[in-house]
């Protein structure tokens, strides 16, 4: 298969559900990639396991705050220089690209690499969703290491990564992107086809390609779309999928901590006596409780759409007097080893409570 | 006293305001000049209320003339589109995912400098003399008048923009410049799109104000006037030559304000009952209350505010099926005068359900007496839950609050409606636009991203909120009465810990001597 134009928007609006809240706008990196593909033609997807297990694949996207990107605009050749740079760095030739999140503009940047660089995508990501942290990617909870990598800023500025521990890297490309404007692109996570196979949540590019046409097809009242996206995820990766509430945000108050966009989104019922369901953020939606009940938790997805059209929104553009649903659905099952909750249970995020698989609620 | 008139594309309404009190309303044609229409209504209301010329302090003017220019492709100038960002968005140009056909009206040229500025006010790149030296040699060339300038984070630092637009005047004296940071908001393709629709608004902007303020000399009426923007503010008429394109959408907004007026609540859920659709929106605090999703103007995408206007397919001609139980959304519109069941037509719409129900007297009764009373309670059962499910959508609160019906189409409600706590059906609703202009205030705004560990909160809020208010008395506002009606904080996510967007918004009362200023302004100009 090859992604081709005509499949760029049904890639950016999946993106948008499956980034749970967070993940940024994907409208400048659609755009992007639609002049990349333009000026060097359709992009080659390949399946985890057709790659060969010596193959060399690396893992790119932007890293950076989504507010700044709405001013420092990507370049075109952004995505296939950073390539270059690291394959530069390393002195070795990449055979392929995987995005590393494939909620949000991070599931475009990959392929608008691939198209300046020549060289086929992966079909798949390492988070499934959006996740705030390099050490909750698959490829890092699988052992693979984060460097050697590269990040380049707006200029074309290269800087090189050799670090000891993911933590440590999180850390210096989180520092590289504030002194570098807001927005820098990563290659990192160097693999092997072999070491890919293990760690990659498998199909999720195409399946967001899918995800979006469904929800473009289906335009309409969440109510009506909800047999539609369970028809859609239950022969797939994620599985179960839920309508779990239809109301409107009554209050939305988020601060910083850590660096992290953290908060509270409250959403009443339209005219029901039910109880508020209370959404808790940080940069994605990662917690739902109605009362002491948890309705869904991460690693499961958590996603909030317009009511009327079921368009996700993004946290930042979450607002008061807004008329929502609410979607959860299971995550991958890979996310719920023992290994991947250590990183991405919801205490991982700051929350006193032991997750509970969406379908065991 | 004040006159309001709502320019629109076919009716053009005006009334004479005295406090709160309507002394005259009327609608008239819009016309091809637009100057007879206005004349015409003028003649209707000043004759009814008996009013001479010299009491008229002030006539404010809401008008779609410019939003409906976008949308039909026709009095669009030729313009250039300059972007200062470069080495950023390099491949990325002006105008990029514009519909074609918008594009080939404009006949417009793009052009990409280096320049501008990062978030945290480093500079993204030196402005490059050489190059906006050959920008220019291409503009005189092409002999493009019309220039629209946008630089990376111009909200927080415009003077890329300004230095540009300095070095053009220099090369070509009579251009007219639409520099982006004018549309505030961070955004930088948004905010550029902005400046592009309005750049190419420009020389039919001139053309309307004068023939607003041409048809006002006609008819003696030589006091201030102003023109009704998005978000229920006004600006003076000659303001609007330079920035047409913040009227875009005024109309829903006058159409909220009027009802706010005309029954002084200040929060409550207003519908219009049209003859298609009800269009429900919210007044809080006495202003609409604004959507959240990004608005496009003629398939371009903006950063213009706008009301949150839930539209149901539910209206006077709406038709409704044998049994009663499901209206809408498909509608007879204006054929409703001959295909509706009491005009002799063969559809049953929610008028035929009104009329049989006796409530109303229109048309021929007769006609609709084989309507199953079955048929009728099921309809307006129908027809009253479709109101109370989407009210309940609308409204802020889990309660029924206060709901004002507005529209030619609002006595199809005839019980009361759960959602509602009470229900208001204010005269004068069908100028409720015209109404909406003449109550129109003076605002400012302002955005900036800062760092609260540059710069204390209280500091920072200070300061944003000093260049709104500033805004709000260069628009001829009183400084004295100005309020601030909203301060909106948004952290940057992944940046330092104290980065926060703010943006403020002042507004208050017209100033009497700023009037007086662009009065004189607006007589020199006719």
């Amino acid at each position: 298969m090859k992604i081709e134009l005509k499949h760029l928007e049904d890639l950016a609006l999946g993106s948008v559900f499956l980034a749970t809240g967070g993940g940024g706008d994907p409208y400048v990196p659609r755009l992007i990639t639609e002049q990349a593909v333009k000026q060097f033609g359709p992009v080659e997807i390949i399946q985890p396991d057709d790659v060969s297990d010596d193959a060399y694949v690396v893992a790119i996207g932007a890293v950076g705050a989504p507010t700044v990107s709405l001013e420092l605009l990507p370049s075109i050749d952004e995505a296939a220089n950073t390539l270059r740079a690291f394959e530069q760095q390393v002195g070795r030739q990449i055979d392929a690209v995987a995005s590393f999140e494939i909620g949000g503009g991070n599931s475009l940047i990959p392929i608008a690499a691939a198209a300046g660089r020549g060289i086929p995508v992966i079909d798949g990501d390492g988070m499934g969703r959006a996740l705030p942290e390099a050490q909750m990617m698959s490829y890092a909870i699988a052992g693979v290491k984060p460097t050697p990598a590269v990040a380049l800023d707006y200029d074309g500025n290269i800087t090189a990564f050799s670090t000891k521990t993911t933590e440590v890297y999180e850390r210096h490309i989180r520092s590289l992107a504030i002194a570098a404007g807001g927005m820098i692109t990563t290659a990192e996570h160097p693999m092997s086809g072999l070491e890919l196979k293990r760690s990659i949540i498998p199909g999720t590019l195409s399946f967001s390609i899918k995800l979006g046409q469904t929800l473009r097809e289906n335009r309409g009242s969440a109510r009506d779309m909800l047999e539609p996206l369970q028809t859609l995820f239950s022969d797939s990766i994620y599985g179960e999928c839920r309508l779990i509430f239809a109301g409107k945000i009554t209050d939305k108050a988020t601060r910083i901590v850590g660096g992290y966009d953290i908060g509270e989104a409250v959403i009443e019922a339209f005219s029901s006596d039910e109880k508020p369901l209370k959404v808790s953020i940080k940069n994605e939606y990662l917690l739902a409780r109605q009362g002491d009940k948890v309705v869904a938790s991460v690693p499961d997805l958590i996603v909030i759409v317009d009511y009327e059209t079921s368009a996700p929104i993004n946290a930042e553009r979450l607002r008061y007097g807004q008329r929502v649903a609410v979607f959860a659905v299971g995550c991958p099952d890979f996310y719920r080893s023992e290994n991947a909750l250590k990183v991405v249970a919801p205490r991982c995020f700051g929350f006193d409570i032991d997750y509970v698989p969406l379908e065991q609620i | 006293m004040r006159i309001g008139i709502d320019v629109g594309g076919t009716h053009t309404d005006a009334v004479i305001l005295q406090g709160d009190k309507v002394l005259a309303s009327t609608k008239a044609l819009t016309s091809a000049d637009v100057i007879s229409g206005i004349t015409n209504a003028l003649d209707v209301i000043l004759d009814d209320s008996g009013i001479a010329q010299s009491e008229i302090e002030t006539v404010m003017i809401g008008t779609t003339q410019f939003t409906n220019a976008i949308i039909e492709r026709r009095e669009l100038a030729q313009i250039a589109a300059v972007r200062i960002g470069l080495p950023s968005g390099n491949g990325l140009p002006p105008m990029l995912d514009w519909p074609q056909d918008l594009k080939d009206a404009l006949d417009s040229e793009t052009h990409m400098l280096h320049g501008g500025y990062l978030y945290d006010g480093w500079s993204l790149a030196d402005i490059d003399d050489a190059e906006v030296e050959r920008m220019i040699q291409s503009m005189l060339k092409s002999g493009v008048k019309n220039i629209a300038i946008a630089s990376a984070f111009s909200p927080i630092n415009a003077e890329p923009e300004k230095q540009v637009a300095s070095k053009i005047l220099e090369a070509i004296p009579n251009a007219k410049i639409t520099l982006s940071h004018s549309f505030g908001r961070l955004g930088l393709m948004e905010r550029e799109n902005a400046a592009i629709l309005n750049t190419t608004l420009l020389p039919f902007a001139d053309k309307v104000v004068s023939s607003f303020l041409g048809a006002l000399k006609k008819r003696q009426l030589h006091c201030p006037v102003y023109v009704s923007q998005n978000d229920g503010t006004l600006m003076s008429a000659d303001f609007v030559r330079s920035y047409p394109a913040l009227t875009f959408a005024s109309g829903p907004t006058n159409s909220l304000r009027g009802a706010y007026k005309l029954t002084g609540l200040k929060d409550a859920v207003v519908v219009d009952i049209g003859g298609t659709t009800s269009d429900i929106g919210v007044l809080q605090n006495g202003f609409p209350r604004e959507s959240n999703v990004i608005i496009k103007i003629g398939g371009v995408r903006t950063n213009f505010r706008m009301p949150d206007i839930l539209a149901i397919g539910l209206g006077g001609g709406s038709i409704v099926s044998a049994d009663g139980s499901s209206i809408g959304p498909q509608s007879v519109g204006h054929r409703l005068v001959t295909e509706g069941l009491v005009f002799g037509g063969e559809t049953l719409t929610t008028t035929d359900i009104l009329v049989a129900s006796g409530n109303a007297d229109i048309g021929d009764k007769s006609k609709i007496t084989h309507i199953a009373p079955e048929t009728i309670s099921n309809a307006q059962a129908t027809l009253h839950t479709m109101l109370d499910s989407n009210i309940d959508m609308m409204k802020p609160g889990g309660k029924p609050m206060p709901v004002i019906l507005v529209g030619g189409g609002a006595v199809l409600v005839t019980d009361g409606l759960q959602a509602a706590s009470n229900i208001h059906r204010p005269e004068h609703a069908g100028v409720a636009n015209a109404i909406g202009a003449a109550i129109a205030q003076i605002g400012g705004e302002a955005e900036q991203m800062v760092s609260y560990r540059t710069l204390p909160r209280k500091e920072a809020i200070k300061q944003v909120t000093q260049i709104a208010v500033q805004r709000a008395i260069d628009a001829g506002a009183d400084a004295k009465t100005l309020r601030t009606v909203d301060i909106e904080e948004t952290p940057v996510p992944y940046m330092d810990e104290s980065s926060t967007c703010i943006r403020v918004k002042v507004i208050g009362e017209l100033t009497a001597s700023i009037s007086a200023t662009a009065n004189n302004n607006s007589e020199a100009l006719v």
